[in-house]
Order: C-alpha cells, then structure tokens, then sequence
C-alpha cells in the first residue's frame, strides 16, 4: 500500500509539496485526476496514479493540457472533484478553455494546479502563471510550504463547490520539489455517485450576465480570503518594513529577517489567497508601515495589485514606499532566493549581511574542481545520432538548411551536443507550425530547406494540428519525429504511443507513421543509430515537396538501460588514434561529443569513459581512423 | 604565378567553396571527417581546428606553382606545348567490339583500365560509377565487369579522389585512377604535399587522364532536365564536335538533344578558371577523336604509360592509327583556347 493512500489521518509524513498536493485532493475526496508531465508538475499525476492502484480514483495523463482540464471538467460537471495539474506553459494552452470555463462555471470541485518554473530552469520559458487568475476572473491560492499545500489543496474543493467555480492553485519549483513533515488527515470513502443533471446546462451565455455572474462570484471567494488562515501577519505592531508576499520568497523573508535578527523591525504579511486580493486585510496591515517591500515570483503580481489598492486607498492608508521587482530593487527577471533578501534587508538597514562573502568563499573553495558540464543528450541517447544525421544531411544539401526545433530532450540541438542545429524553439508543437510558414515561401524564392523536429509525445500534444495543416495548405514541409518511445524529458511518463495509460493500463497505442500515411503523407521510418543512412533518406526527402514525415524509432537510452542494456563494449586503439592531427582533429570528442568518449590529456588520444558509456555503439562509425572499436558484450 | 598563403580548412571554404570555384574533384574528401561529397557536392560538415591542413595543399582550385609539377613529373620548368608534356600522340581503339559498345567512343580507357588489372600492373581501379537519383560517385573496382559498368562519359564530375583516399586509407596498394584533368593536377599536388602525400602518391600505379572542355554541376543538370521534363536517370550524354552546338541525352524514351548555350550555363564555375584541357599530369591522356566516334585520340606521357600502351598494343587489347594532323591541330588550337580563357578568367597574361 502507498503511503499516500493511507486511509487513517492524524500522522505526519514526509511528503514533497506536490505529493502534498495530491494527498490534499484525495483529503477532499477527487475521484478524477488528469494532466500532462513538465517539470516542476509531474509528480501530482503520478503521485495519484499510484494511489489509483488502492483507491477507486481514476488517474490520467491526457493528451495535452487542455483535453487534460476538459477531462476533469467533464468530470466537475457531473458532480465529481476533480484536479488538473500542468507547468507554466500548460496554463497558456488550457487559456482558451479556461476563460469560457470560468463564464460557464462548474459544479463537483475542480482545480488547476500551475506548477510554474521561475528561472525556467527545465522551461524554454519563464513565465509567471498567476496571470490566468485574474484574467479568468477565478480565485488563486499559493502555498508555501508542503503542508499548506495539503491543506490548501483540500480546501480548495470545498471553495470551488462554494462559488462553483474553478479555483487555481499556484506553486514554485522550490516549493514543488521540497520535502517537509505535514499532517495528513483521514482520506474519506469517494462514494461518489456521476450524475449529469440535465435541468441545468454549463456555456457563457448571455455573455454579460455570465460576466457579471463570475464577479460576483469572485466577491464571495474575497469574502472568504479576508478571514483565511492562509494569510498572516506576524512582526511588530508598528514595523519599520512591511514585506508583503507568497510562495517561497516569503519563506525566504522570514529566514533572512531571523538570520539577520530583524523581528523588532520588520514584520511581515503572509499571504495564501492571491487573487482576489483580501482588501481589507491588507489595508489593515498597510497602515502599519510606510515602507512596503514586496517578495514574489515571478511576476510583480501581488505588488501591482496592492499598489493599485494603496492609491485607491491613499487617504485611508497614507503615503508609501513601495520596494520590490516592479520598484526596481529585485531584478525584473529570475527566480528570487535568499541572496537577495539578505543583500536587501543588508542594504536598507546598513546592516554587515555576510552572504556576499559566503559567496565569494564558496568561489574560491570550489574553484577549479567542479569540472565543466554542458547541456548534453545522455550516453546512447538515439538524439544524437538524429542530429547527426539531420547535420550531415543538411551539410550535404548545402543550401543553408536548418532545424524548427520543439519542446523536449531534443530542444538541446540548440547546443553542441546537437550540433547547434536547431535554430528556433517555442511552444510544444510549433517547430511544425513555423515549418508550415517556411514551406509555403518557395514563390518567393526561398530554397533553404527546413527540417522540423518533435518528439513521440509532443507529436501527440500539438504537432498533429500542424501537420494537418500542412496537408491542407500543402506546404513543403519535412518533419522528423524523434520517437523515444516516452515522455522521456519529465520522466517517462506514458503517453498515446506507448500503449499503457497512466494507472497502468494496457491500451491499444496510436502508431504515428500510420496516423501520418492515413493523412496522405510521404511517411518513412528510420533508425537513429544507423546515421548515415538516415542521413541519406533525408537527404532525398530534402529534394522532394510537400508535407512529407520521417520517424526515427528508437527508444530513449535511460529505458533502454533499464530494459536490458546495449550490446556493445567500447574502447578505443589509441594505436589509430590520430588525436589532434590532420584528419581527425579530435573529431569524436570536439565535434560528435557524446559524454562517453573523453580526451587523454598525456597520450593526446581519444579514450573512452568506461563509467559513462553505455555500449551503444554509434561512435564507432564516426571515427575517421576506424579506431573507436566496439565489441559484443560477453 | 604569386602565391597565395592560405592556410586551413575555412580559407580552403572562402577561397574555394564559397566563391563557387569547387570542382568536385575530391582530393580533400576522404582523408578527415570535415569534407564530404554528396551527390554532386563538396561540402564542409564541420570546422576543424588541426594545422597541418592537407586538404589545403592538394587543392587543385587554389593557387599554386604548375612549374613545380611539371618538375616533378617531367623534369621542365614549363611546357609550351599546349597539349602538355607527352611521348607521342595518335588514334586508338579497343580491340574488343564489346568495350567499344559499352564506351562513349573508342574504349581505350575501358581497355586500359583492363588490361593493367589483368596484367597485374594494378590490382585496383578507382572510376566513376554511373550515379543514378544522385550524382555520379567514385567507386573502387577490381574487375572486369566493374570496370565496364563505369565505361562512358559523365558530363559531370564525381569527386572520385575521396573513392582513392578511401581505398588508400583501407590499406589498398597498386591503384590505378581514372579522372579528369583537375584530379590529376590534384593527384600531382598530392605528391608534393606534406607530411605523407609523396607515400599516399605512391599507392597510385596508374593516372588515366579524360579530356575535359568542362563539367556541369550536377544538380543543376538535373534541375536543367528536369525543365526539359526528363525525370527518369539518363542513359547517355554526348557533345557532338563543333559546329553541332548541341546537348544529347539519351533516356529509355529515346533520344533529345538541347541548345549547348544553354546546358552551358550550368557548367560548373570553377572549370572557367581550369587550364588544362587534356589532363597533363597523367601517365596517358585519353579524348575524342573528332569526327570518328569509334577512335579515341590518346597522349601517351610518360614511360609507364608508353610501356603499358605498347604491352596493350602487342595484346591486341588496343589497335592504334595515325593522328590525322587537322586533328592534332584541332586539339591543340583547342587546349591552348581553354588554357587562355583561364588565365584572362583568373585575371593572369597568358604566356603565348
């Protein structure tokens, strides 16, 4: 049995905020759950697919996440809780629905969770998704710590049901991914009975009325915020500084005015209920300063509003000072840690903060023995030898051709490790759709061939659209899909190819190349290993014109590891071996770079790492000398 | 001639590459990783970072002393001659009704190529294939019927010196090739050059050197054809001696022939600032002989290549008859034109 799915309350566990999260829907009794992998998101989903095994809940990773939050509204219609949960850029994709959803309003409890990733540290963005809240008029609440995240989740439900309407819960990598005791309560029986009661109806019309109806519903979710446990204040009466924020940054705040023993004169207002903004809470607890520091991320969200509320309120609350990423004194960009909590409390108290010191100690201690890393495709990883593959046949082509690259492992062709072929990368799906633009350009005299690239679950995601558009308009366009056989970038989740669902599951997998021949596309398959010959069918498929497809099957290298292993031991006769000399120019680890072959630095040789590699074999094809040597595993 | 220092891999691509001037003769392809031909292109893959740079020193389109060569192989400064240094010219044939079926004329190279392998003079030979969808290739041959599925003219150049770099790097001995006159000049470059070229050279048995007016980009020709609706790989190509003035092609839908203004405006531009028409640096030279499909007009160069010619000779592989001296004239007015049209085209006098 999980531990998640522990029946009796009472205990506390160690739990990552996001097992936190999904714990405190199951506490609310969800009985659907639905959502698609990024980073920092992924572990709701499979946190409550795993309790699906114990538990009569049902558990999906859908297509995308807007079928994702369809799913679970379809579920809220009928009268169940249900939870979606996605990154950043999910939010962005379920936007369109999301803003008629919040006109239409739902029924059973239902919650987004938007994981964001300031910093964009595993995102081809940074974006802060609170923005959607007030956009949709729906009411936002941000933990900041894994047990507020339980109890926030739970509750979350009972206020969704309360003004029928969605409500969005919004946490940070740093909170995602930490892990603290948190007191679980008992999980109830989910006896619930779907029913879709056909005297009421859910759309937006009349329009207005429906607007205006979703204000007021938004009015009664304040209401409640005023009064929330979710928002505290603690500090002196009359403090010399308010900080006023969310999420961790507040946490950050409170470590740093503890470090730095500065309770007599900084008090702090922590706030869980984001939007609507408590107003009259919070002209409560401006009148206790005249300096306002506000610590958020990423987006100057909670500063603007109550900038706005101050002004509105000026006679009431008097003039401010207002500090933080929108008044310039935090960067504009990044995520917010403590460094700059303590640089500012430092500063603006003239206080001796040792953190720059510690810093620049840190420096010195580590300097010269943390060696090098660059972004990289893993040991065996097929990508590489796709890439190398699309770099030859491009080089051969000679018209100055280049990747519309996409979201996935593979968005690192970007880099060296892909041989800085990838030139442009957006949203999921939209290497294909620039590639239609590109393709519909020959009447105006543009030759450069274009290969787009995507991978086996962004394919499913938002290429097909493109694709399809592709076959319509008849545009020249060459897309080459990556299939790793896994969401292979956030965890090998299962996706529509793979022929498993997310509880498990057999189900019967969607086959790309026959979903692209049943389009009427030119369709091959292909190897990655096998480079030059991929080379060569894309070379030929360059020459040709319309939409034409070429999936390259092989599973993602981490899978493979696990499912078996790969046939080959590497190692390299240095007696061949020309190194730097004309006609090699270390050209297995300066140009093909796999993290497996390495460079002896005494014999000037190439070598390969014993530990990392991982005996795919592929390199041995690219040594000019013929010296990588690869032989069957004994 | 000055001498131009260019040293590595990105002023080999700026001076050659990038002004247009490749030839495809692919002396710098096969010996690193960093230049390839494909279909009908040289083309650089990655950059490279070494400083020894042979694909530098072998380059047949960058500026070098000729002088030096012809030192090398024939012990001159220079050559007025404009069909370059020789022993003696005159008109053969294979003897062999069947080579001369297979070959765009008389099939002397065919029954060259042959012969040495069947002698034991060579045990190997690098042609030019056919090409098909892609443009034609070099390709290594070690028998009869490989040879023969190489006889004909191309019309377009192969790369085929990346074919011997390979063969030479996988360990193959007493080579001969068969290539045009920039893959000689190339070939003659290689045994100049540092740090093993004189030993790779070596490797090298027997040059068979092609007349050659020009050779079209192949890509371009296929584009051209294509206009022309001619899809389907072409089974022979000819440029019938002046005054003609016309293109044939030959499909299994029959035979059309096109404007040469035209198809020469798909020459290949690097073969505007070539000198040298009947491959100077080869052991025997081999062309057309106007106005006799059947004949071939061959430059016997050097000793190895008289001795082969005259062992072909006794065989019976070959048949030979005198040169008709219009015909010498021809070649020679000829030669000395393409010889003078590269110097103006590369801004130099011409010595005559």
């Amino acid at each position: 049995m999980n531990r998640i799915s522990q029946k009796k309350g009472g205990t506390r566990m160690l739990l990552q905020a996001n097992e936190a999260i999904a714990r405190g829907a199951l506490e609310a009794g969800v009985i659907f759950a639905a959502g698609y992998p990024g980073n920092p998101s992924s572990e709701i989903i499979e946190t409550l697919a795993k309790a699906s095994r114990d538990l009569p809940i049902y558990v999906e990773w859908s297509v995308n996440e807007k079928v994702a939050l369809e799913a679970a509204t379809g579920a809220s219609f009928a009268g169940c809780r249900a939870i979606c949960s996605m990154k950043q850029n999910g939010v962005n994709v379920v936007s369109d629905f999301l803003t008629n959803l919040s006109l239409s309003g739902t029924k059973g409890g239902l919650v987004l969770v938007s994981c964001d990733d300031p910093g964009g540290i595993s995102s081809t963005n940074e974006e802060d998704a609170r923005a959607f809240a007030p956009l949709s008029d729906i009411p936002l609440l941000e933990p900041s710590s894994p047990q507020e995240a339980l109890d926030m989740a739970r509750w979350a439900f009972d206020l969704s049901e309360t003004i029928n309407n969605i409500v969005m819960i919004r946490s940070v990598s740093r909170l995602s991914h930490s892990r603290s005791d948190v007191q679980v309560k008992d999980l109830p029986d989910f006896d619930v009975q779907p029913y879709f009661d056909t005297k009421v109806s859910f759309h937006t019309f009349p329009i207005v009325a429906k607007h205006q109806a979703r204000h007021e519903k938004l009015r009664m979710a304040e209401e409640l915020f005023e009064n929330s446990p979710f928002n505290f204040y603690r500090g002196p009466s009359r403090p010399e500084l308010l900080v006023i924020g969310s999420g961790c940054a507040v946490d950050y705040a409170i470590d740093a005015i503890e470090i730095m023993s500065l309770w007599e004169r900084v008090g702090v207002l922590k706030l869980g209920t984001t939007w609507p903004l408590p107003r009259k809470l919070l002209l409560e607890n401006l009148q206790k300063s005249e300096s306002i520091l506000f610590v958020e991320d990423v987006d100057p969200f909670i500063e603007t509003n109550v900038k706005a509320l101050a002004a509105e309120a000026a006679r009431q609350v008097g003039v401010k000072t207002f500090h933080g990423r929108g008044s310039g004194d935090f960067p504009l960009c990044g995520e917010l840690g403590p460094s700059h909590l303590l640089e500012f409390f430092g500063n603006y108290f003239d206080l001796d903060w040792k953190d720059q010191e510690f810093r620049n100690k840190m420096g010195s201690l580590t300097k010269g023995k943390i060696p090098p890393r660059e972004f990289g495709f893993c040991p065996g990883c097929p990508h590489r030898g796709s890439f190398y593959a699309i770099k030859t046949a491009l080089a051969w082509d000679d018209r100055d051709g280049f990747v519309s690259g996409d979201i996935g492992c593979y968005t690192m062709g970007i880099w060296p490790t892909g041989f800085n072929q990838v030139k442009s990368v957006h949203a999921m799906g939209s290497g294909s759709g620039i590639a239609c633009g590109y393709g519909k350009l020959e009447g105006f005299g543009f030759d450069q061939p274009v290969i787009t690239v995507c991978g086996d679950s962004t394919f499913f995601h938002a290429t097909i659209p493109a694709l399809v558009n592709a076959r319509f308009n008849n545009a020249d366009i060459l897309l080459v899909v990556l299939d790793n056989s896994a969401t292979a970038m956030t965890g090998f989740q299962p996706h529509p190819g793979t022929g498993k669902t997310a509880m498990g599951q057999p189900t019967q997998p969607v086959d790309i190349a026959a979903l692209c021949e049943s389009m009427g596309l030119e369709v091959h398959v292909g190897d990655p290993y096998e480079m030059k010959e991929t080379a060569r069918r894309l070379y030929d498929l360059m020459q040709k014109q319309g939409p034409r497809v070429m999936v390259l099957r092989r599973k993602c290298a981490l899978v493979q590891g696990r499912e078996g292993g790969f046939p080959y031991d590497m190692h390299v006769d240095q007696s061949l071996c020309v190194g730097e000399e004309c006609g090699c120019g270390r050209y297995c680890t300066r140009i093909f770079r796999c993290p497996g072959l390495i460079w002896d630095k005494e014999k000037k040789k190439a070598m390969i790492d014993q530990v990392i590699c991982v005996g795919c074999g592929i390199c041995a094809e690219i040594c000019p000398q013929g010296a990588i040597k690869k032989e069957a595993k004994g | 001639m000055e001498q131009t220092t260019v040293q590595g891999q990105s002023n080999l691509v700026r001076e050659v590459l990038e002004k247009g001037i490749c030839v495809r003769c692919g002396a710098c392809v096969g010996i690193c990783p960093y230049f390839q031909y494909h279909d009908g292109k040289v083309v650089v893959s990655d950059w490279c970072q070494t400083s020894t740079w042979r694909c530098v020193q072998v380059c047949p389109r960058l500026p070098y002393d000729r002088a030096s060569l012809y030192d090398y192989f024939y012990h001159v400064n220079d050559c007025t001659d404009a069909i370059g240094p020789h022993r003696q010219v005159v008109a053969a044939r294979s003897g062999d009704k069947l080579v001369r079926s297979a070959a765009q004329y008389g099939g002397v190279v065919t029954a060259l190529v042959i012969f040495a392998m069947e002698e034991g003079l060579v045990n190997s030979a690098v042609l030019t294939d056919r090409g098909g969808d892609l443009a034609p290739k070099g390709v290594l041959c070690s028998d009869r019927e490989a040879v023969l599925g190489c006889a004909g003219s191309r019309y377009s150049a192969s790369a085929a010196l990346s074919e011997l770099n390979l063969a030479i790097q996988a360990g193959n001995d007493r080579l001969a090739f068969i290539g045009l006159p920039c893959q000689m000049e190339a070939l003659g470059r290689l045994s100049l050059s540092e740090p093993d070229g004189q030993e790779r050279a070596g490797h090298v048995e027997l040059k068979i050197g092609l007349f050659c007016t020009w050779a079209l980009d192949y890509r371009a020709l296929r584009s051209y054809l294509k206009t022309k609706g001619i899809v389907e790989i072409p089974k022979k190509y000819d440029i019938p001696p002046p005054p003609s003035e016309v293109f044939i092609v030959e499909t299994n839908n029959g035979r059309m022939e096109f404007p040469l203004s035209e198809v020469r405006e798909i020459v290949q531009p690097g073969c505007s600032v070539c000198e040298d028409m009947t491959a100077e640096f080869a052991d025997i030279s081999v062309g057309t002989l106007e106005g006799d499909k059947q004949w071939n007009t061959v430059i016997v160069r050097t000793d190895k290549g008289m001795e082969l010619f005259e062992k072909a000779l006794r065989a019976g592989v070959l048949e030979q008859k005198e040169i008709p001296s219009s015909n010498l004239e021809h070649l020679k007015e000829a030669a000395s034109n393409k010889r003078k049209r590269a110097l103006r085209a590369r801004g130099e006098e011409s010595n005559e």
